[in-house]
Formats: structure tokens, sequence, C-alpha cells
């Protein structure tokens, strides 16, 4: 059994390093992959032939930013709803935007948390931490 | 004037013209009718004067043969008889100088030839029976009466004339009158007909004004459409704009505040291997005080960018009209700020408000903030007195708030409406978002917010909504 690897496609470098210090402060020592925007996420989820294949027998945990420079993160979220090696991957939305509609429509494509990065700094770190320990106690499945 | 227009008139006026000269026509009738009705008198009366005469004469006669004073009584008729017949005829050729000359010397002759008559009745009546032959005999009396006979001959001719005159002139009259009220006839009909045509025309030029307003005003309809349309997809676009800009302005300022936080973690760090000397606390205060600004400047800056985002928010939300008892709404409001009130020393009336179908929050919001306004400007020299009232203007309601405190200069009219600005002494907490944030709402409602102030007496906001939210 493959250990859980957290993919965080993010595309502020800032709040990369913040989240990832956060997570570890948590005790969370599994291996981070920070991919900077929307194509590097599709091709390290699905391969370079977009099948998905490459993702079979991993056990992947993502942390998704909506707001990225090239697409948007839903964009991400539908595909891999909709794809048979990613679709079960727990899915966390972790972005500013709070508008409810788009709060809804992550809900209905499949997305499994939804987190509003909180604008101060200690609201902000307290919500990755508890984010953090709770992937350590989550069960993430293996992909087919 | 063109001449569709002035024709009827002319024809109106010929109209009336030929009906004046028909009644003037129709007077001069009568009087050249009654002429010859003069002229049909004469006649008569000359015919009854000389029958008097003849009678007159005849009874002399008579009287003269018989003695019988019986032949005297056709005698005495005829004398009475012929002054009446006098006056009559002077009076029908009154206007004839000639007739009246030959009337005059038929009165000298009729007068001898009766006087001669009288004189014979009177020898024969005292005996003289030769002396009243004699005078019948002189033949005086039937020179006389020949003379008569001419002279009333000559009269007849004379009115003969006259009459055939006045027959013509009446006859020429009548013709006239025919002809002019046969014209007016005809004028009658053309006048109307040309007032037909002209209101025909002038209805006609009625219904296209009608019609050219009517596609004007559907024009303008549409155009208002069209600029309302337009000025809500800028409103829209403003508001994706400031939701997007507020959205990533937030996203760096995350990492200001977390690596501000790292930083003061780190400084716990560096204080816990430095030794204490006075440099190093000197150090250690100089990041203290660098780490104190950046973060006061930072939970300003997010207090502004969140203040943009409840406003981007808010303009987006969706709002759901509902009927609004404003009355106990604003009174509701006031009950919540009835703390600061008392504190600020200030009394709150709110009258009798007319209620409007509109979103409960937005109207909340709106009253809320000019409320807290009011109480919050008060001015500290005199008791704060603030008034809410509202009334009925055709599909609006006008809501005015007014108080007595310390007013808004001209100059800052504007600018209070205005986001981040604030006017008059920057004394009370405050980051000048409450008017920006009520007159957006306002606006997003369909209404408008307007202020009458001047500085040291009071202020007045105007929030004037549709009674029931447009239809879009």
């Amino acid at each position: 059994m493959h250990p859980v690897c957290i993919v965080m496609i993010e595309d502020d470098e800032g709040h990369a390093r913040l989240i990832e210090k956060n997570i570890r402060r948590a005790g969370v020592n599994n291996e981070i992959v920070h991919l900077r925007d929307g194509a590097s996420g599709l091709r390290y989820l699905f391969g370079a032939d977009g099948s998905g294949e490459v993702s079979a027998g991993r056990a992947l945990l993502v942390l998704l930013d909506l707001n990225l420079p090239d697409m948007t993160g839903v964009d991400i979220l539908t595909r891999m709803k909709a794809n048979r090696h990613t679709k079960r991957s727990p899915v966390v939305v972790l972005t500013t935007t709070d508008d409810e509609r788009e709060i809804q429509r992550c809900y209905d494509l499949g997305a499994n948390v939804y987190i509003t990065k909180p604008v101060n700094y200690e609201g902000f770190a307290n919500a990755i931490r508890q984010l953090g320990l709770f992937f350590s106690v989550m069960q993430v499945p293996e992909m087919d | 004037m063109a001449p569709s227009r002035v024709l009827p008139i002319v024809a109106s006026v010929v109209f009336v013209l030929f009906i004046v000269g028909a009644a003037w026509i129709a007077g001069s009738l009568a009087t050249r009718t009654g002429l010859v009705q003069h002229s049909l008198t004469v006649e008569t009366s000359l015919s009854d004067l000389l029958s008097s005469l003849q009678d007159a004469e005849t009874g002399q006669r008579g009287y003269l043969l018989t003695s019988d004073e019986a032949y005297l009584a056709p005698q005495i008729r005829a004398s009475e008889a012929i002054g009446a017949e006098f006056a009559a005829l002077r009076a029908a050729i009154v206007d004839n100088p000639t007739q009246l000359q030959a009337l005059s010397e038929l009165q000298v002759v009729t007068e001898a030839r009766l006087a001669i008559l009288r004189h014979a009745i009177e020898l024969q009546r005292v005996g003289d029976v030769a002396g009243a032959l004699a005078v019948v005999r002189s033949d005086r009396g039937r020179d006389l009466m020949d003379h008569a006979r001419a002279i009333i001959a000559g009269m007849r001719a004379e009115e003969a004339r006259v009459l055939v005159r006045r027959s013509a002139a009446a006859a020429f009259f009548s013709r006239t009158l025919l002809g002019v009220i046969v014209a007016s006839g005809i004028l009658a009909l053309l006048s109307v007909g040309l007032w037909f045509r002209g209101a025909h025309r002038y209805a006609g030029v009625l219904e296209r004004a009608r019609e050219d307003l009517h596609s004007a005003n559907t024009g303008l309809e549409a155009k208002v459409a069209e600029r309302t349309a337009e000025l809500r997809d800028s409103n829209d676009e403003i508001q994706r704009f400031a939701y997007i800009v507020s959205h990533d302005l937030r996203a760096p300022l995350v990492n200001i505040m977390g690596f501000t936080s790292e930083l003061e973690a780190t400084r716990e760090d560096i204080r816990a291997e430095l030794p204490e000397t006075p440099k190093s606390q000197a150090i250690d205060r100089d990041f203290a005080e660098a780490l104190g600004f950046i973060k006061a400047a930072i939970a300003k800056m997010d207090g502004l960018i969140g203040a943009i985002l409840k406003i981007s928010r808010d303009g987006r939300r969706a709002f759901r009209p509902e009927l609004l008892d404003v009355t106990a709404l604003v009174r509701g409001l006031a009950d919540a700020q009835r703390h600061q009130a008392e504190e600020a020393g200030a009394v709150v009336t709110v009258g009798a408000l007319p209620a409007i179908t509109a979103d409960r929050l937005a109207v909340e919001q709106v009253f809320g903030n000019l409320l807290d306004n009011a109480i919050k400007y008060l001015d500290p020299g005199r008791r704060g007195r603030i008034e809410v009232s509202g009334q009925v203007i055709g599909p609006r309601v006008r809501y005015e708030i007014r108080d007595n405190g310390r007013g808004i200069a001209p100059s800052d009219h504007e600018r209070v409406f205005e986001l981040f600005r604030r006017a008059g002494a920057q004394d009370r907490p405050g980051e000048g978002i409450g008017l920006a944030y009520v007159r957006m709402l306002v606006r997003s409602m369909g209404g408008r917010i307007e202020v009458a102030s001047e500085s040291g007496v009071g202020t007045i906001f105007s929030v004037t909504l549709l009674r029931t939210p447009p239809t879009v």
C-alpha cells in the first residue's frame, strides 16, 4: 500500500509555503507535491496522455485552489470526478472565494471539503493546522 | 397661412356679405312693392273722384228738374267723399311733384265746379228756377268738368308711366334677390365643403402628429430601456470588478500577514538565542516597532478590502422583496440603538412611515446606517433630536432622517457618499464606508439618496424608494 500523497495545486508561492508549514506543524509528514498552475496539475493527475492511468494505484489527497492563472480549479475538479482513476480521491477546495454559488457548485461536482482561506493569519494558520490534524486521521483510498 | 386655411374663411365671409346683401335687396323690394301699391291706389282714387264728381252733378240735375230734396242726398255724399279722396290722393303721390301740381290744379277746378253746383241749388231752393237754369246753361260747369276730366286723364297717364317704371324696378329687385339667394345657397354649400375639407385635412394632420408622437414615445421607451440595461450592465461590471479586485488583493495580504507572523515567531527564536545585552534589546525593540506598524497597516488594509468585498457582495446579492411595515422596522432599529442614543443624550422620534415592498435586509441596512450616523455626529452643544418621517409621492416613497447635529459643509455633500471618504472633524471611529454602502443599496433598489445640510444646524438625508420594486 502506497503512502498518502498530498497534491497541492496552488499558484501563490507564499500561500503554498504557509500551508505546508502549518500542515507540518500539525505533525503531518506525508509527501506534499506542489503544482503551481492548472496545466501542471492536470499533467500530474492525468499523465501526459490525459487518461488518468498514471494515478492508478496512487493514494492522493488533493488540495485545490480555485483561482489559478491558466484555468479555474472547478475545471480540474470536474475532470477528476469524471475520471474513473481519480474520482474517489478526496478533494479539499481551499480558496479565497466565499461566494455561495461557487461553494454549492463545488459540492455538486463532488468536492469533499470546501474551506475559505481566512483573511487574518491566525485564522488561516489555525484552519490549516486543523486540516492537517484531519488529514492525519482520514482514510484515503488507493485508486483503481 | 396656407391657401387651404384661407379659402374657407374667404368663402364664409363672402357668404355673410351675400346674406347681408340679400336682406338689403329684400328691404328695397318691399319698398318698391309699396310704391307699386301707391300707383294702384292713385288710379283707384282718381276713378273714385271722377265718379263722385259725376254723382254730385247727377244729384244737382235731379233736384233742378224735380225740386225734390231726396235728389240732393247723392250730391251731398259726393261732396263729402271728394274731400277724403283728395287727402288719399295727396298721400299716395306725395313723392311725385308733377302729380302734386296736377292734383292742386284738379282741386281748384273741382272746388269751382262744386261751387257752381251749390249756387244753382241755392237759386232753385229760393224759387229762382230761371236763375238756376241760367247757371246750368252757362256751360261754365261743363267746361270745368271737361277740364277736370282732362287733368284726371293726365294724372292717370303719368301714374301709369310711374307704375311701369316701379313695376320694372320691383321685378328687377325680385330677380336680383332670387339670384342672390341662389348664389348664397351655392356659397353656403361651397364654404361648408371647404370647411369640411379643411377639417378633414386638419384631422389628418392631427392623426399623423399623434402617430409621430406615439412612435417617438415608443422610441423613447426603447431608448430608456436600452440605457437602463447598459447602466445595469456597467453596474454589474463594476460589482464584478470590485469583487475580483478585493479577492486578488486578499491573496497577497494573507502572505504579508502570514510571513509577518512567521517573522514574529523567528524574532522569538532569535531573542531566545541572543544574550541579553543592551544592544540586542535595542534591536529587539526595533523589531517590535516595525512589526507593530506592519500589523496595524495590514489590519487597516484588511478592513478596507473587507468593506469593498461586503459592498460588492451585497450589491450582487439577489434582493427578496417583501411588504415591509417600515414604521415597525425603523422603530426596531431605533430601539436597538437606544443605548447609543441615550449615551449621546439624543431623542429619536419615528413617525408613521409608508409601507413599501422591498428587501428587508437592504432597507434595514439603509435606515440602520443613517440612524447610526445621525447619533454619531450630533452636536455636543445641544440636545440631540432625530426625526424619521415619510410620505408617499406617486409611485415612490420619500423617507427623511432629520437631525440637529453638527451638519455637513456644502463642499462635502457629495464626498460623504464616496467610499473611504469622511467629512468634518475626524473625531469618531469609522472607515468611511457607511454612506457609500447605503447609496449602493438604495441605488440597487432603484431609488436615490440626497443630503441637505448646513454646518452647525443639522442634516436631512432623503431616501426615495419605489413602493414596489421595478419588474425587470
